[in-house]
């Protein structure tokens, strides 16, 4: 009965934690089920564009979630975006709480028709939760967002190497083989590019077109596009019609689409490495824009 | 042409002519208000009207509502009411009903009223006054009819097996542990968002939205507005909700104007960085019809639901120990109050706590420190709770007060008791502090969460009376004088329309509201129910049955 259940898996904690770095990293990840749906919360600092990185090709199911309370508006996005995926094929999600979410009223939000909870992973900031917990706003909702963890996993332990564990006093219960595949190899020593003590991190950039694109124009810049680019997708209007764009790597496949049920948000989603040298990862913003839209 | 409304006084909310008996007006704007006899210079070459109808009544500038939610309402507004609190609605006064044989009663009787398989939905059920309530008790009322009985809170709902079934809710869908109660018919939290995602067929219908706008155009007349702020367009899709508006609340027929006040996080979901909000908003303005105009405002959240227990508090805190809600990570509102303070926007900022409203004071600081602003009408919206010192910073940073009043009457006996004891809960909306400290203070219904109805929110401002008739800290009640400047003028100002209402002064639109009794002289118990007779929106009259 149990198993008939679609499990979600919460990443949680405070904003900055690391969320949208460690989601930006299983989406580049080839090692994510590829029936795995994935809600964002929108109200985060890199939105990623959900109509963008949806779609029904290969990968995982991206949707935005924002916060508020259902007095306000209705209706909440999270039961919206579970009965959206209640009618996919999938066979887990990974739901990105707010940064101000308690994970155990989420988790009792995740008792939904077809759905349940599987467990609380909450990310610790290494460089500012000790502050944090101290803050007079939010102290109290970031204490609560470690004790009600089940896995609690370290970000940024690089930049702050003398950070000690023992002083949050963590509940750490990580035996479950299957919540640590969920998490990839984020703690294994064995995939030293991508523990968090690599120096390497994603980000987002996210380009809205405004104007009509020669469809040569954007092959030759899909072409351009360095290897730190990890990920590209989207919908582009352009001379030959609407396309999506889906880019893995250095492949990137460009079809012409014409049967949406509704016109998509225009624009392209980049999901790129970024290093010491090169912060955004090659990609520079004002570059997309003058080479897109003349 | 030229008409002089003639009163048995004119309320002008002008400091330097506060009476008057008549008002001189042409095509919808005052001329001249004060004494006949003085307006003959204007007369000499224009033909007049001379209208009397309103010559043994009390002409006040319209009342101003500056913050409720048209969508909220025209969700509410087409369902059947059974509250514990009186609402004075266009189509019936809704009689208090306090205990559960009460609540059955009008069941039974809403019931029978309706023809047969017609849905019911019904709004306004509380456990405190109305017993427990499932799906059995509502059955063996409805009995197949499709019936959802929806909590005051707005938070949870009933369902018969008829409604579920309507629905298409498969019982066997659900499982234990879900906030769902399927033996009771129970939904909450997420469950409600589960079943109210499966009955918005039925409740956000267009047709049904539009007859709610109806009933909303209504309402807002009745109460007597002829201006309000729609304080969250946006709330649930801003080009559904922009479209519908455009269409009903639009049009010669419609007595009052609408100030759309944007929800800033949904105009920047999905993508957009807050930093373009700004200019996204400004883009807003080329919509702008004659009744309906977005101005720079912005409408931003820093903590959770006055009526949930949600407000976050300093301490001691909740009696219970449980804490409130951010709407926002601190740094994500700041960031967000960043970008349109420094765009020159009038902000709105949604505070309950008194703990929401000195983080929400600690960024205006910080925005004053990094660009000073002057006259910027920073607004602190609903203010439930606050503290004596946090008056002073609203006063020393320059902001406004919007306060939802009506929670005093309605919560202060059950937060005293159960919530945040009887210091705090009396405390609640310390207006008396505001306007001694020289605060732009206004008040306001968040309708639906209090009646729209002014004079109401008036009477509470003036005698702080709660549900059971206690008086809660006396020393804060307004006076009358006060709490009609709170209604009139100082809500004109929060909403950024004083330069066209609010007072009675040549030159600004002639908008009244006439009323049988004086509202600054009259016995203050009375206040609520004095009889609103008519408005008169630009000029034109639209009587009140």
């Amino acid at each position: 009965m149990r198993n008939d259940l679609c499990p979600i898996t919460l990443i949680g904690g405070y904003l900055g934690a690391g969320k949208t770095t460690l989601i930006n990293r299983m989406l580049a990840d080839p090692e994510l089920p590829q029936d795995t749906a994935v809600l964002v919360n929108d109200f985060g600092d890199i939105n990623i564009d959900e109509s963008l990185i949806r779609s029904q090709s290969q990968d995982g199911t991206v949707l935005g979630l924002s916060n508020g309370c259902i007095c306000c508006s209705i209706s909440d996005d999270l039961s919206k975006a579970l009965d959206q995926l209640a009618k996919l094929p999938i066979s887990q999600v990974i739901l990105e709480t707010s940064g101000v979410a308690e994970p155990a009223r989420v988790w009792q939000h995740c008792h939904y028709p077809g759905f349940r909870p599987k467990a609380s992973v909450v990310l610790v900031d290494a460089g500012h939760t000790a502050l944090r917990l101290r803050d007079k706003y939010v102290g109290s909702l970031v204490k609560a967002q470690l004790d009600q963890a089940h896995l609690l996993v370290l970000s940024k332990t690089d930049v702050h190497p003398d950070f000690r564990l023992d002083r949050l006093q963590p509940m750490i219960e990580s035996n479950d083989p299957n919540l640590l595949a969920t998490i990839f190899g984020w703690q294994q020593p064995t995939a030293p590019e991508r523990s968090i003590e690599s120096r390497a991190s994603f980000g987002a950039h996210t380009w809205h077109q405004t104007q009509t694109v020669p469809l040569a124009t954007l092959q030759n810049f899909l072409h351009s596009l360095n290897d730190r680019v990890h990920r590209v997708k989207g919908w582009v209007a352009t001379d030959r019609g609407l396309h999506q764009v889906s880019g893995v790597g250095s492949t990137f496949a460009l079809d012409a689409i014409t049967d949406l049920p509704k016109p998509p948000a225009l624009g392209l989603v980049f999901i790129y490495c970024s290093d010491v040298d090169s912060q955004d990862g090659g990609l520079a913003p004002d570059q997309i824009t003058m080479t897109l839209s003349p | 042409m030229l008409t002089l409304f003639q009163a048995r006084s004119v309320i002008t909310m002008n400091p330097s002519m506060p009476r008057a008996s008549a008002v001189l007006v042409r095509d919808g704007m005052i001329v001249e208000v004060g004494e006949p006899e003085n307006m003959t210079p204007w007369m000499q070459d224009e033909a007049v009207v001379v209208d009397d109808q309103f010559a043994q009544s009390i002409i006040c500038p319209g009342f101003i509502d500056p913050h409720l939610h048209p969508s909220m309402a025209a969700v509410l507004l087409p369902m059947e009411f059974i509250t514990a609190m009186r609402w004075k609605l266009p189509w019936g006064e809704i009689e208090p009903v306090i205990n559960p044989e009460a609540f059955d009663r009008r069941l039974a009787k809403l019931h029978e009223a309706k023809p047969a398989a017609e849905p019911l939905f019904v709004w306004g059920y509380h456990q405190l006054w109305h017993g427990p309530m499932n799906k059995a008790r509502i059955q063996g009322i409805c009995e197949d009819r499709p019936t959802v009985v929806w909590h005051r809170s707005f938070h949870e709902l009933y369902m018969t097996d008829a409604a579920m079934s309507m629905a298409g809710i498969d019982p066997a869908q659900i499982k234990p542990g879900m906030q769902i109660d399927i033996e009771n018919g129970h939904f909450f939290e997420v469950g409600l968002g589960f079943a109210i995602n499966r009955l918005n067929p039925w409740i956000l219908a267009p047709e049904q939205y539009a007859a709610g706008l109806q009933r909303l155009k209504q309402v807002v007349h009745h109460g007597g507005h002829t201006s309000i702020g729609d304080l969250a367009t946006g709330l649930f899709n801003f080009d559904a909700e922009a479209q519908a508006l455009a269409e009903q609340l639009e049009g010669d027929d419609v007595p009052f104007r609408t100030r759309l006040v944007v929800h800033g996080t949904r105009l920047t979901q999905g993508g957009r960085k807050p930093e373009e909000g700004p200019d996204m908003a400004a883009a807003l303005l080329s919509r702008n019809s004659h009744r309906l105009t977005f101005g720079r405002h912005i409408k931003l959240f820093s903590d959770g639901a006055f009526f949930s227990q949600l407000a976050q508090l300093q301490e001691p805190g909740y009696i219970d120990g449980h804490h409130g809600e951010w709407l926002a990570a601190p740094e994500e509102l700041e960031r967000h109050i960043r970008a349109y303070w420094q765009a020159g926007y009038q902000i709105h900022v949604h505070v309950t706590g008194d703990l929401g409203l000195e983080l929400t004071l600690d960024i205006l600081q910080k925005m004053q420190d990094e660009k000073p602003r002057f006259n910027h009408g920073f607004t602190f919206e609903h203010f439930g709770f606050s503290t004596p010192e946090q008056i002073r910073r609203i006063k020393a940073l320059g902001a406004q007060v919007s306060a939802n009043v009506y929670y005093l009457h309605e919560l202060s006996d059950s937060y005293a008791k159960a919530g945040i004891g009887f210091e705090r809960a009396s405390q609640m909306a310390r207006l008396g502090s505001c306007v001694a400290a020289g605060i732009n203070t206004t008040i306001h219904s968040d309708f639906t969460m209090a009646p729209a109805e002014p004079l109401n929110s008036m009477w509470v401002a003036v005698n702080r009376q709660n549900h059971v008739g206690d008086v809660m800290a006396a020393e804060e009640k307004l006076t009358q004088q006060q709490a009609l400047e709170a209604i009139t003028i100082n809500a004109a100002h929060t909403i950024g329309l004083a330069d066209i209402t609010g007072s009675i002064r040549a030159g600004k639109r002639a908008d009244f509201t006439v009323l049988a009794q004086d509202p600054l002289t009259c016995d203050p118990m009375t206040l609520k129910d004095i009889d609103i007779e008519a408005t008169v929106f630009e000029g034109q009259v639209f009587p009140i049955a």
